[in-house]
């Protein structure tokens, strides 16, 4: 009864802020909205000049085969230039993001198998263009004939053909599921042990520390709050999120697999939720949550591989990720959603994420001290 | 007679600051108890140790024959508190915050409910139950938190300065609750205060503390008989110099001490009806003008300055970090 009625006063509380529950359920859209919008899964329109000192048979071809990349894939959108100097400049004042130079006599080389080169020159300022580039071009002109073709200063990029496995996910819908985590971080954020922060920052924790409520009725209870919050926004914000990047989740998920995906939310918020008792056990400013928050979303979501692939972190980051409960949510979130996986695909996480839950919220309720 | 509260020999620190210095005392069933002492004297933490909020760093102290640290737990089920600062949640309703109180307890909702209408008839909060505490005005919040603090029928009702920042009518509407209170519930109350009037009007006994050390303790009337001048002189004068009529008053026959207040001579006798044509008559000699003359009663505040030698006192700073302001781990003091 204790613990029931310290529940609803934080539910009662937290109902009386509408705008928190909108702005909740806004942010993490946003995010996906813009995350998925300038992340795009491929770049695109990444201009190229093309310096033609050949106007020989390959020359033309090798253009061709450019102009298909233009409109079919939109990796680049290409320049001819007759100028190497003012293409140059062009790619050192930004108007360009790399610069293909074919070289005089370049189809009459191809044809003497002598070893042709091209010239490719990257703006290397932008690493990730640079790449995609490299990667596109060396992907097109083997085929002006496969074997002959050296781009200088390749750092090489096999020409794979990209095999895949699952269903083809467009990227904003693979950011789902850390969309769904930010949900949880940031209802679990301004639940929970966030009350105690305000309670005490108000003096208001006085007066329940007055009452026979215990320790674990004020942790379980907040811990508890925060959880019915949390789940609720996670859910409206995964049902938004699907909608907008239109995955039929509602056909995709069965009733077993559904259930998964709420334990899986359940878990993490109660993980993120203990967390927070353990970091804002003792803080009694505001301020000081809203600094570490901004810190700790970063710190666990970019490495959860909602966004880039645990796999290729350095070392460290690597060894971070694996006690990151955001990547066993991500992970878990990310199979039942995309590859129809059951729970043999998804125990490990689960156990990670009940585990973490488990001892967070003891050490929380053991951190928590009952005294002004 | 049994005894509802008692301390012996309480001590707090604060690093290096003793808030409390050895208090001991013992409260019997029933009485209403005044604590009174000037800002920083150590009575809210004398009262959060009692209440369980702090632990003290020695003696020992019993509510209700419950161990303020062992048993705590007990303890909290047998006080009602209003603390010094307003502690209700600004976001709940007052009918609200009653009964999630009243639920902590482990009322019953049909009590609960006939508690929770009765008590906000008392305190006049009847029509604004169902309105967010934040629309309250001060007065408001007070009556509400003294309702929570007797929500669920408590043995011994704490309150720490009930009537701080409150105006004078609110505070006597205030002192006319806890008296009703008292009678309705026979409840044990311990208040404490720095309004002489205050402990005067509500308070069988009254202790009076000064720098964690309790200098007086007795009821009203035993401390005002403690000093012997019972009568308070206060003459106002012209065109004379203030040590000049300090230094006749105070040598007057039954006159104890003199001081100036401005142009208002204050003087402690035993017998005021006799030394006022006396003083009078002199100052004029003197070729000073007298304006006014009052004689008062010895009130507890004469007793206080009695005993502490002064009427008020500037609270000193409390220990804040440099770096992190407020908003720190209470560990490192706040
Ligand atoms: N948390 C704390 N840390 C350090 N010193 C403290 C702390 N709380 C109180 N003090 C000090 O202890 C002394 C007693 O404070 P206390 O609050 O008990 O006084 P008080 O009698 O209630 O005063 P007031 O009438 O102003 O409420 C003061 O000197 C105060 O500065
Ligand atoms: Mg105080």
């Amino acid at each position: 009864m204790r613990l029931l009625a310290f529940i609803e006063r934080d539910l009662r509380k937290f109902a009386r802020n509408p705008i928190v529950v909108g702005v909740s359920i806004l942010m993490p859209i946003i995010y996906l909205v813009i995350l998925g919008n300038s992340f795009q899964g491929e770049l695109k329109n990444l201009p190229l000049a093309v310096v033609d000192k050949d106007a020989g048979p390959y020359a033309r071809r090798a253009m061709e085969l450019l102009r298909a990349i233009e409109s079919g894939t939109r990796t680049v959108r290409l320049t001819v230039s007759p100028d190497e100097e003012a293409a140059m400049r062009g790619l050192r004042d930004g108007a360009y993001k790399a610069v293909l130079v074919i070289p005089p006599r370049w189809s009459a080389e191809i044809e003497r198998s002598t070893g042709p080169e091209l010239g490719l020159f990257l703006d290397n300022a932008e690493t990730i263009s640079a790449q995609t580039l490299e990667a596109a071009i060396a992907r097109a002109l083997p085929e002006v004939r496969t074997g002959f073709v050296r781009i200088r200063e390749n750092r090489a990029v096999p020409a794979l053909r990209r095999v895949e496995i699952y269903r083809k996910i467009d990227y904003d819908q693979t950011l789902i599921p850390g969309v769904v985590i930010m949900a949880i971080f940031l209802g679990a954020m301004m639940t929970g042990a966030f009350n105690l922060v305000m309670d005490r920052f108000l003096g208001v924790d006085e007066s329940y520390f007055l009452t026979p409520l215990t320790k674990k009725d004020m942790v379980v209870g907040l811990v508890a709050s925060g959880l019915i919050i949390t789940t609720t926004l996670a859910l409206v914000v995964l049902f938004l999120g699907a909608l907008i990047s239109g995955i039929p989740l509602w056909r995709m998920l069965d009733a077993r697999s559904a259930m998964l995906v709420l334990a899986v939310i359940m878990l993490s918020t109660l993980g993120i939720q203990g967390l927070m008792f353990l970091i804002m056990g003792r803080i009694g400013h505001p301020r000081i949550v809203g600094v570490l928050g901004g810190f700790l979303n970063v710190i666990f979501f970019f490495p959860s591989g909602a966004i880039y692939p645990v796999e290729s972190f350095p070392a460290w980051l690597k060894a971070f990720a694996a006690v990151n409960p955001e990547s066993y949510s991500v992970h878990a979130l990310r199979s039942l959603f995309f590859k129809g996986a059951g729970i043999a695909a998804v125990r490990g996480d689960i156990f990670f994420l009940a585990g973490f839950a488990a001892l967070t919220i003891l050490a929380g309720i053991f951190a928590f001290k009952r005294t002004l | 007679m049994t005894l509802a509260i008692e301390t012996t020999g309480l001590v707090k620190k604060y690093g290096g600051i003793t808030a409390l210095g050895g208090v001991s005392l013992s409260i019997p069933s029933g009485d209403c108890f005044g604590l009174l002492g000037p800002n920083g004297a150590g009575k809210t933490t004398l009262i959060r140790i009692l209440t369980t909020l702090l632990p003290p760093s020695g003696g020992s102290a019993a509510i209700g024959g419950f161990d303020v640290v062992r048993e705590s737990g007990s303890v909290r089920n047998v006080i009602g508190v209003v603390p010094q600062a307003m502690t209700s949640d600004l976001d709940l309703t007052g009918y609200e915050t009653l009964d999630i109180y009243a639920r902590f307890y482990g009322m019953p909702r049909k009590e609960r409910a006939e508690r929770i209408d009765e008590l906000l008839g008392l305190v006049g909060l009847k029509d604004r139950a169902r309105d967010l505490i934040a629309t309250y005005s001060g007065g408001m919040r007070r009556r509400l938190e003294i309702a929570r603090g007797l929500v669920h029928k408590p043995l011994i009702l704490i309150l720490d300065e009930p009537t701080i920042g409150l105006d004078p009518q609110s505070r006597h509407v205030v002192w006319e609750l806890l008296e009703k209170f008292r009678s309705l519930d026979s409840l044990t109350i311990l208040l404490t205060t720095h309004y002489m009037e205050e402990a005067e009007s509500l308070c069988d006994h009254v202790a009076i503390i000064d720098y964690g050390k309790i200098v007086a303790l007795d009821t009203v009337e035993g401390l005002k008989k403690q000093i012997p001048e019972k009568d308070v002189l206060e003459v106002t004068v012209a065109g004379i110099a203030a040590e000049r009529a300090v230094e006749f008053a105070g040598a007057l026959p039954t006159v104890t001490r003199c001081l100036a207040r401005g142009d208002v001579l204050v003087a402690s006798t035993g017998n005021g009806a006799e030394i006022i044509p006396v003083m009078v008559d002199g100052l004029k000699n003197l070729g000073a003008k007298v304006t006014r003359v009052v004689l008062k009663e010895q009130t507890l505040e004469d007793v206080f300055i009695h005993y502490t030698g002064r009427p008020i006192r500037e609270e000193e700073a409390k220990k804040v970090s440099f770096l992190l302001g407020a908003g720190i781990p209470t560990r490192f003091g706040r």
